[in-house]
């Protein structure tokens, strides 16, 4: 996953719905280094009780805002939905020769 | 020189060996070096055994090879889930390694301090330096988990053995025949295969199912004590009016960058407090008990004791409101008496 480009994570889910996989492998996924160098992480472990669907907000660097709902995806899916942002923004780098 | 005589190394088996259904068996049943060389001879059903245990008694034969990691990890998952009565989930997003270093000490100088604190107020059961904070494998922790939840065998482990290596026990003795086959059904240890096929079923579901996936680590304590409990929380997983992360004057080491940037990976999931499963929320309240076991207890005594206070106040009020009014009426007739009498 590229995630050069991601200035703004915010994930909601409840663990112990087994739906909130996607959320939690996403998490796993954000590089080690990625808070030092000035991404934004939240992540927001719901009670056990609530019937919340797991959410994810993303910020890119352009400013470009995405909302997931990750009940319905799997991993692959939301990987895909946020690398078409970032290979675009990855494409335009290229370009400016930056 | 005398000629060399080859011998065939099949010669060298006994005639009667137990045929082995499935070759694999084989590598299975090579767990000691002594059972390796000389295999078993089959067990007639009609002729009484001599009292022979045929695998060493620390390794009876298991359903997976021993030898291989995975058997092992699961092996000491099982002991770990059945020594821990309290055990605290996480999930760790690429921590590395100087984080995790820098975590565990925070943890073990927050724990010794806690030690010593009770140690000089005379507590016991000083458990800081058992409490171990470590990654697991999550699929081998789902399946020992499930065979721990699952697998509830009627007796000891080891108690078909029966000492034969008991210098009384008889040669005529009869004991239940094991053999050195995972297959036997003797067997009820963790790695049996008998608890092999109890824990793949899948209609069992275990409450921690859910939480069991991702990269995980656990947090375990031999005892389930909220003080402990506490003190590790406000390290790991620091909130604020309960459990307050240490001041940077009181602890500086807290606030370095490794360990700050190791906390932020870091997420708790939830806690399993024996074998019922919590989730943040429970384990903070858990946590939040006063006093620990100590502090319940006084609490109990102290309700009690208000509780019986206010039943004898109960039953005295009546035969007391008798006692008055009949008093009263006492008092009043013998007023009435005195004023009668100056009267006269």
């Amino acid at each position: 996953m590229i995630t050069r480009f991601l200035t703004d994570v915010r994930v909601r889910f409840n663990p112990f719905s087994p739906r909130a996989k996607p959320a939690r492998v996403f998490l796993s996924l954000i590089p080690p280094n990625a808070r030092a160098d000035g991404m934004k992480v939240e992540t927001k472990v719901l009670p056990r009780t609530s019937t919340e669907p797991a959410t994810l907000d993303v910020k890119f660097k352009d400013g470009k805002e995405l909302k997931l709902e990750l009940d319905k995806m799997r991993i692959p899916e939301v990987m895909e939905e946020v690398d078409r942002h970032s290979r675009l923004l990855a494409r335009k780098e290229e370009l400016t020769g930056n | 020189m005398p000629p060399r005589i080859r011998l065939r190394p099949c010669a060298l088996r006994l005639r009667n060996a137990a045929p082995l259904s499935n070759p694999l068996c084989a590598s299975y049943a090579s767990l000691a070096p002594a059972t390796a060389t000389t295999p078993a001879p089959a067990i007639d059903p009609t002729r009484a055994a001599a009292p022979i245990l045929r695998y060493p008694p620390t390794q009876p034969p298991s359903h997976k090879p021993p030898q291989v990691r995975k058997t092992q990890l699961h092996r000491t998952y099982q002991s770990v889930l059945k020594s821990s009565p309290l055990i605290l989930l996480f999930q760790h997003n690429n921590v590395k390694a100087v984080e995790w270093m820098s975590i565990r000490r925070e943890l073990a100088t927050a724990l010794r301090k806690l030690d010593a604190e009770r140690a000089k107020n005379g507590y016991e059961g000083l458990i800081g330096d058992q409490i171990k904070f470590q990654v697991i494998t999550t699929s081998i922790f789902a399946s020992a988990l499930r065979v721990v939840e699952f697998f509830k065998p009627e007796e000891n482990t080891m108690d078909h053995v029966q000492h034969p290596t008991d210098p009384q026990t008889a040669t005529s003795a009869q004991i239940p025949q094991t053999s050195n086959s995972p297959e036997d059904e003797a067997f009820k240890h963790g790695l049996s295969r008998r608890a092999w096929e109890v824990a793949s079923n899948r209609k069992l579901k275990s409450e921690l199912e859910p939480l069991l996936s991702g990269p995980l680590a656990i947090l375990t304590f031999p005892d389930v004590s909220p003080q402990y409990l506490k003190t590790v929380l406000s390290i790991v997983a620091p909130s604020p009016p309960n459990f307050p992360a240490p001041k940077r004057k009181a602890n500086p080491s807290y606030f370095e960058p490794e360990v700050q940037s190791g906390l932020q990976k870091l997420m708790l999931l939830g806690a399993r407090v024996e074998g019922k499963v919590f989730d943040s929320e429970g384990t903070k309240w858990v946590g939040g008990i006063d006093g620990g076991i100590d502090g319940l207890r006084a609490q109990l005594v102290h309700m009690l004791q208000g509780v019986g206070g206010q039943l004898t106040g109960a039953l005295e009020g009546a035969s007391k409101s008798l006692y008055l009014t009949v008093e009263g009426r006492r008092m009043d007739m013998e007023d009435k008496e005195k004023g009668d009498k100056p009267a006269e």
